[in-house]
């Protein structure tokens, strides 16, 4: 188990006092139960499809991860080295829990899972990504996606 | 990333964010999140364990059923199993680091080790059908190679022309430690993430070779090498010297 209180004093301040963008407004979309959502997985963990380009740095933009990727074929290029990397090197789904959903469409329990999924890399500026995530919701859209959920590393 | 949630959101995508750092979270207010109390790296917790991936996965697809509130953060409930240390686990055999630890003998030991571990390595393939090695696009011995020009202060231009030097380093070591981290995982043990960083950082030779280039280039004129070797380099729990 890892808390802030557990990382190194000087880390934990860093982090938690990292600059937050902030928003006036309070979005909330509502949508059909969850048995009827189309998921998508949208990564701020700098994944890449192997021999695609990893993010330069804190690149802005975002990689595209086909629903059909295999597990040899994900990579995480993120930019920070102060997180954990064996869990993902032993199981994907700590990180990209695709299994996990396909499973879960597969026992009805949410609708089905989106065509493809989306990686950030998540110390990036927020104000220079928000053109890349807006753009992205319309990706989203056209693909029926109405949840979508955000793991960071 | 909080901050994505409410772009995708304003866009009509309804979204839940996971938060393992729940001060951001509380500051970017996104719509929903489920805050988890997992080490930073494994946002659905144990790696190997589908039902309890799957409870940490439901809980946060369950708050798009909530009415309407302020912003929502719900906080799950259990810690990692895993990320206790497995007292079954022992690291592979590796050479002593070298007493000598100039840039030479260390680039030496590093070569050797990549060849006493790659057996261990085929294990781990074996075993998992995967490797997480690749960022650098390099094969490990090339990543192991420009990695000890870099301790000879002999590399020169980048291998690959879409990145500068500095960052291939950076891809190589990342290559690196990933080649490591999974050949001390292969086998039945399951240790956990602090085992096998101490391991790493305290008793290989890499581990030595990744400190002294981080302390060769501190100093570097090189502002984006400066950068990358103070960075991003050593992990800020390893950095030598480092409370």
């Amino acid at each position: 188990m890892t808390r802030l209180t557990d990382l190194p004093p000087a880390q934990a301040q860093r982090l938690a006092e990292v600059e937050c963008p902030h928003f006036e407004t309070r979005p909330w979309v509502i949508g059909p139960a969850l048995a009827r959502r189309r998921v998508a997985i949208v990564s701020s963990a700098g994944l890449v499809v192997r021999g695609e380009t990893p993010f330069r740095g804190r690149d802005p933009d975002y990689r595209v991860i086909p629903g059909e990727t295999k597990p040899n074929e994900l990579l995480i290029s993120h930019i920070s080295i102060n997180f954990d990397r064996t869990g993902f090197q032993e199981d994907w789904n700590v990180v990209f829990p695709i299994d996990r959903l396909n499973e879960l469409a597969d026992e009805g329990v949410i609708g089905s899972v989106a065509e493809a999924h989306y990686a950030f890399m998540g110390a990036s500026d927020p104000l220079e990504m928000e053109p890349h995530a807006r753009e992205l919701a319309g990706r989203l859209k056209r693909d029926h996606v109405d949840a979508a959920i955000l793991p960071p590393v | 990333m909080s901050a994505l949630a409410h772009y995708l959101e304003e866009e009509g995508v309804a979204s839940v964010a996971i938060s393992l750092i729940r001060p951001q979270t509380e500051n970017t207010k996104p719509p929903r999140a489920l805050w988890v109390p997992f080490e930073l790296g494994r946002p659905f917790g144990p790696p190997s364990d589908p039902g309890f991936q799957k409870r940490v996965i439901l809980a946060a697809l369950q708050l798009l059923e909530r009415e309407q509130g302020l912003v929502m953060i719900e906080d799950f409930p259990d810690d990692d199993p895993r990320a206790q240390p497995d007292p079954r686990w022992r690291p592979p055999a590796v050479p002593a680091p070298p007493a000598d630890t100039s840039a030479a003998a260390l680039a030496a030991q590093l070569e050797t080790e990549i060849d006493v571990l790659a057996s261990v390595h085929e294990d781990w393939l074996a075993q998992t059908g995967r490797t997480t090695v690749g960022v650098s696009g390099m094969a490990i011995t090339e990543s192991a190679r420009y990695i000890a020009s870099w301790l000879h202060g002999t590399a020169s231009s980048s291998p690959r022309e879409a990145f500068s030097a500095p960052l291939m380093l950076r891809f190589a070591i990342d290559d690196l430690k990933a080649y490591y981290l999974e050949a001390g995982a292969a086998g039945t043990a399951k240790p956990s993430s602090r085992q096998l960083g101490d391991w790493f950082w305290n008793d290989t030779a890499a581990g030595a070779a990744i400190q002294a280039l981080r302390a060769a280039h501190l100093a570097s004129e090189d502002e984006r090498l400066k950068l990358i070797a103070g960075n991003f380099l050593v992990p800020a729990a390893r950095v030598r010297g480092s409370g």
